[in-house]
C-alpha cells in the first residue's frame, strides 16, 4: 500500500487539471506527514464546502493507516 | 402471502432457508393478482454470490401511491448484472475498486440495486457492496469512513461522467441490515410508547440512521417522532401524537 498513491489518486479524479497534482511525502517520527499540491483553479475541489473533501480523505488515510498502526496527516499546500 | 412468498421463490430460484423474508404488505383476500389487496413481500438473498434483494413485482399499476419500481411491472425483475452496467456503475465500481486496492484491503465490488435503502417513491439507488474479509474498518465510528468512502466515489464519478452521481457504498450490507434493526426497534418502541404512554428517546445516532426511524414511524397513527440534542448526541424522541 501506498499512501503517497492513494492521495494522488484522489486529487487526480477530483481536479480538472491532474498534471498539477504533486504529493510530497514528510516522514516524521511519530507521523508521515503529506503535502498535496494542485492548481489554484483546483484548490476548491480538494478543499471543499467547509473542508469536506479534504476531511473524507484525511478519514480515508486514516482508516488505511491504522491497519499498519502509522499515523498520517494531510496538508493541502 | 404464502403465495407471494413461494411465487418470489420460484422466481429466483431458492428454498426459504436461502432468503430473508420481510412482510411490506398483508394482502387481503384472494389469490395473488386477484384480491382486493395483494400481499407484498421482499425477499432477501442471505448469502453470496448474488445477494441481489429482489422484491416482488406484485401492486397493480393503480394500487395507490406504492413504490413504483424502476423494473417493467410484468414478468420478474432482470437482476442487475446481466442488464448492461451503466456508465455510473462501471465507472463506480472502477474508482472503487482502485480505492480499496491503493488502501491495502482485499475485497471485491458487488454492484446491486438496493431496494432495502430506496425511499419510499423513489427509484432505489445503485448499490456498490463491499465484499470480503475483515471489512470493520471500512465502516469506521458511526459510518464516518463509509459515508467519507461514499462521499468520495460520488465526487469522482460525478467529476468523470459530469452528472451529479446517488450511488451507495455499503459494506457486507451493513447499511440495509443497520436499517432493517432500527425500523424494527422503531416499530416496537412505537408499541411501547403507546402502550405505557410514555415519550421514549432512543441512543443518539447519526443523521441517516435517524432519518430512517422518522421514515418508519411516518405514518403510525399514534406516535410522532422528533430528533433533540445537537451533534453527535442528537437523538430521535418518539412521543403520543
Amino acid at each position: 500500500m501506498s499512501m503517497k498513491e492513494l492521495i494522488e489518486y484522489m486529487a487526480k479524479a477530483l481536479v480538472d487539471d491532474p498534471d498539477s497534482v504533486h504529493v510530497e511525502e514528510i516522514e516524521g517520527t511519530s507521523a508521515t506527514i503529506y503535502e498535496l499540491r494542485v492548481s489554484p483553479e483546483d484548490m476548491g475541489r480538494v478543499i471543499g464546502k467547509q473542508g469536506r473533501v479534504a476531511n473524507a480523505m484525511r478519514t480515508l488515510l486514516r482508516a488505511a493507516a491504522a491497519r499498519q498502526g502509522r499515523r498520517v496527516t494531510l496538508e493541502i499546500v | 402471502m404464502k403465495d407471494a412468498i413461494s411465487r418470489g421463490l420460484a422466481i429466483l430460484g431458492l428454498r426459504q432457508d436461502e432468503v430473508e423474508i420481510e412482510v411490506l404488505t398483508e394482502g387481503s383476500r384472494g389469490l395473488l393478482g386477484f384480491g382486493a389487496e395483494d400481499a407484498e413481500v421482499r425477499l432477501t438473498i442471505k448469502s453470496p454470490p448474488t445477494p441481489e434483494p429482489i422484491p416482488e413485482p406484485m401492486l397493480p399499476p393503480d394500487a395507490g401511491p406504492k413504490k413504483p419500481s424502476p423494473l417493467p411491472p410484468s414478468g420478474p425483475p432482470a437482476e442487475l448484472e446481466r442488464q448492461i452496467a451503466s456508465p455510473e456503475q462501471q465507472v463506480g465500481q472502477e474508482v472503487l475498486s482502485e480505492l480499496l486496492k491503493l488502501m491495502g484491503i482485499r475485497a471485491s465490488v458487488e454492484p446491486k440495486l438496493g431496494h432495502e435503502l430506496a425511499e419510499e417513491g423513489q427509484v432505489p439507488p445503485l448499490v456498490l457492496n463491499i465484499v470480503g474479509e475483515d471489512l470493520g474498518i471500512l465502516i469506521g465510528r458511526r459510518a464516518e469512513t463509509l459515508k467519507a468512502l461514499q462521499y468520495l466515489v460520488r465526487l469522482m464519478v460525478s467529476h468523470r461522467l459530469k452528472q451529479w452521481s446517488n450511488l451507495v457504498v455499503d459494506v457486507e450490507d451493513y447499511l440495509s441490515r443497520r436499517r432493517q434493526v432500527l425500523e424494527s426497534l422503531a416499530l416496537r418502541t412505537a408499541d411501547r410508547v403507546v402502550r405505557t404512554g410514555r415519550g421514549q428517546a432512543l441512543e443518539p445516532m447519526p443523521a441517516y440512521e435517524r432519518r430512517w426511524v422518522h421514515m418508519a414511524l411516518r405514518n403510525h397513527p399514534k406516535v410522532t417522532t422528533r430528533s433533540v440534542g445537537e451533534g453527535e448526541k442528537r437523538k430521535v424522541t418518539i412521543v403520543l401524537k
